[in-house]
This record gives C-alpha cells, structure tokens and sequence, in this order.
C-alpha cells in the first residue's frame, strides 16, 4: 500500500511537473514537486526508505533535467535520510511542520546542488531569494497535501463509521 | 536494516554517485574529471619518487673517482666542440633556407619552440605505456608534441595542473604520419607489440632494414622531420602492402628530460582525421 501510495505520488508529480513546465517554464524554479514527494515519504519511514527514495526520485529528475545525471540523485538522497532520520525522532505529522521540513530540505538539497557544481561543473550560484521562493512554495505544497491527506482519511473514517453504526434489520 | 548498516549505505550510494558524476564530465580538452583528478593524484608521487632516485643517482656520481671525472669531462669537451660545429653548419643551413624561400616567396612553417620538462612516471613496458611530465604552471595544450634530442616520444592527451599525461608512440592507440626518408615515401606509423609498425607501405615500394623513418608532418599534430625510428625488418604482408617493422629512435627506458614543441597548430576545423586514437 505504501509503496503504491508512493509511485501514484510519483507518478502525480511527474504529470504535474511536466504539464506546469509546458505552461510556465519557469515553474522548476518555483516548485519542486519530486522534493516534496520524497520528504513526504520520509517523515514516516525508515532511513533506508528515506535513502532509496531519494535515490530514485532524484535520478528520475535528472533524467529529466538536462545536466549532469546523479545531480539531483545526490540531493535527494541526502535529504531522504536526513528527512527520515529526523522524522524519527520528532514529530513532524502537523501541516505547520511539514512546512518547516520541506522547507529546510529544499534549502539542503540547494546547498548540495551548489557544492556540487562548483566539484564538477561551471558554477552557476542560484539566487537565493528564488531559492527563498521555492522553499516556501515546497513547503506550503508539502502543508497542503499533507491537511489534505489528512481531511480524506478523517471523511473516509467518519463514512466508515456512519457505514458501521447503521442499523441493519 | 539497522541504522548504522543504513548509514554506511548512504556513503557508500554517495560516493558511486560522486564517481558517476566526475565519470561523466569532461574538460575541454576531452578528458573527464576522474581523469584528471588521478593524474592530479599520481603525478606528486610519481614526482616524489623521480625526485628520490635522480637524488641518490646525484649521489652515486659524486661519489666517483677524480680520473673517471677527469674521463668524463674530456669526453663532454669532445662532444660540446662536435656539437658546436654542427649548429655552426646548421646555422648556415638556415640561413640559406631563408633567403632561398625569401627569394621563392615561400612562407616555409615555423619548427617551434622547444621547453624542457621533467619526467615523474613512465610506463612504456605494460599495455599502459604511459609517461606523465611535471610541467609546473606552463600552459600545455593537448596534442602538445613531446621529443627527445633522438626522436619522437608521443603527444600530449592530458593536462590536470603541474602535471602532462603523454601517449607515447608506441602505444597501441598511437599513430603518426611517417615518411620513408631515403625513398620519401609517405606511410602510417602505428604503436604495437614488438615496437612500431609501418602501415601502407606498397609492396612495389622500396624499404629495406636501416632506412629512417621521420614524422612526415602531414597529420596536423606532429611537425615534418622528427625521427620515430629505423625499420628493422620487412615482411611480405597482405596483397597490398608490406610489413614493416620500425624500432623507436628513442629509448624509452633512457628517458629522463623531455621536450615539448609549442608550435600553431592546423585548427581543428580544417581536420579531416586526427592521426593517432584517443586512448
């Protein structure tokens, strides 16, 4: 079940990230969808979930990118155990923290890229305040699908529930 | 999978994906990071122990007797006057040539400029065959040619700091093209097993053991008249063409001091086909 959850997710972020990018360019600097789904997943998973999510989801956005493929790869690798490993140790279920995760782990897999480029390409610093933009727009993204997870499993509880306390003669 | 297993995972997927990343980038010159940077790696130790063994030869030959320095000496006075005699010819020479081409108006190439470089590692016995050069802070352009008073030693394939990466000639990837002096019959020279070996030459060609072989200059890396070697043996070969076997003008196990020719090079957009295989 989880790991249909997170190939829909995937899936959901590769069709939205390919479609946004058709209608605004400019979109992957904004939000990073595929970063928000391995953060998603990390905060309640094992730090080997964390590390294989992130391996695949990174190198699947490389794929995509254009530059050197195993760029993102890194990253998100990076931030997939980190996530996961702080995951299990704070409590990181609420929408506001959520927002705060995914918000520092864009900063984290920022901070990676650019070491990154100056190791193996031309340095090309982003400029920090889009970097500023996208974590805040991962994190609210993050926020939102989280509250949103969130409010169908509470309507798919009380449906169950109002299923069970019917009355059948 | 406990956490620390998991930890040393994560470095272990790290540092394959730092290797696919240095794997994947190459400079201008074509060559990748990991490449350079295990030349980076490998030329101050090779230049460590180059620089210990030249030490303890230093010593050995201080510690000769006065008369075998007294021997020596007279024998370099010799060689310094014969040579002295030669440039006084060759001088001559040139200066003929100039004003011979001056008259023609005949714009002949420039030869170049000659710099000394220092040898740290050389390989020339395995399949590797691979010499690197201390070149210090000396810009060094790839395809660089590098010579030895003898004769052709290879070419430059790999800058990465102070250090030169050299393909010799007698790798199996190198090439040149050779002309036949005696005869002016122009051919291929290729690196292999048991030396050089002279490809294209025709069967109705005339080539005989002793005749010279010198770069012909027609590749675009290696100037016209640089020996490579002397052919040793001919053989029948194919329908076509014969087998010839060039031994190296150069004693690769000799070699301690190198020359790199900076020269102009033809561009590379007038190329057709670069003689000589990247490695």
């Amino acid at each position: 079940m989880r790991a249909l959850k997170l190939i829909l997710g995937l899936a959901a972020a590769l069709g939205a990230h390919l479609v946004g990018t058709w209608l605004v360019p400019d979109l992957p600097r904004v939000l990073d969808l595929f970063l928000v789904v391995v953060v998603l997943n990390a905060l309640d998973a094992s730090s080997l979930s964390g590390l294989s999510v992130g391996l695949g989801v990174g190198l699947l956005q490389d794929g995509l990118s254009g530059r050197l493929y195993g760029l993102h790869g890194f990253a998100d690798t990076i931030v997939g155990y980190a996530v996961a490993r702080a995951g299990q140790r704070l409590d990181l279920t609420s929408p506001a923290a959520v927002l705060v995760t995914v918000a520092l782990a864009t900063l984290l897999q920022e901070a990676t890229l650019v070491v990154l480029a100056y190791l193996f390409t031309d340095p090309e610093p982003p400029e920090p305040l889009w970097v500023l933009v996208q974590a805040v727009a991962n994190g609210v993204a993050g926020a939102l699908l989280v509250s949103l997870g969130g409010r169908i499993r509470n309507l798919r509880e009380v449906s169950r529930r109002h299923r069970a306390s019917k009355i059948r003669l | 999978m406990n956490e620390r297993r998991t930890t040393w995972l994560l470095v272990l997927v790290l540092a394959v994906q730092l290797l696919l990343l240095a794997a994947q980038v190459r400079s201008e010159g074509g060559a990748t990071l990991l490449e350079q940077t295990a030349l980076r790696l490998v030329g101050p130790v090779g230049r460590l122990v180059a620089g210990f063994f030249g030490s303890a030869e230093d010593v050995g030959r201080s510690l000769r007797s006065r008369g075998e320095l007294q021997a020596e000496n007279r024998q370099l006075q010799g060689r310094i006057e014969t040579l002295e005699l030669e440039l006084f010819r060759l001088r001559n020479v040139e200066e003929e040539r100039e004003r011979l081409a001056e008259a023609l108006e005949y714009t002949p190439q420039v030869p170049g400029r000659l710099r000394p470089t220092q040898v740290v590692y050389l390989d020339h016995s395995s399949w590797l065959r691979t010499l690197i050069l201390y070149v210090g802070r000396r810009t060094v352009r790839q395809d660089e040619p590098v010579i030895t008073p003898a004769g052709l030693v290879g070419r430059v394939i790999l800058t990465a700091g102070s250090y030169a990466k050299v393909q010799l000639i007698t790798d199996r990837a190198a090439a040149a093209s050779a002309v036949i002096e005696r005869t002016r019959r122009q051919a291929l020279v290729r690196g292999g097993n048991d030396g050089l070996e002279l490809d294209f030459v025709p069967l109705q060609a005339s080539v005989e053991p002793g005749d010279r072989v010198l770069t012909a200059g027609t590749d675009g890396i290696y100037p016209r008249g640089i020996p490579i070697g002397t052919v040793v043996k001919v053989g029948q070969g194919d329908e076509l063409f014969r087998d010839v076997l060039v031994t190296p003008a150069v004693d690769f196990a000799m070699l301690d001091r190198v020359y790199l020719l900076e020269r102009e090079t033809v561009p590379d957009e007038l190329k057709e086909n670069e003689a000589g295989a990247r490695p």
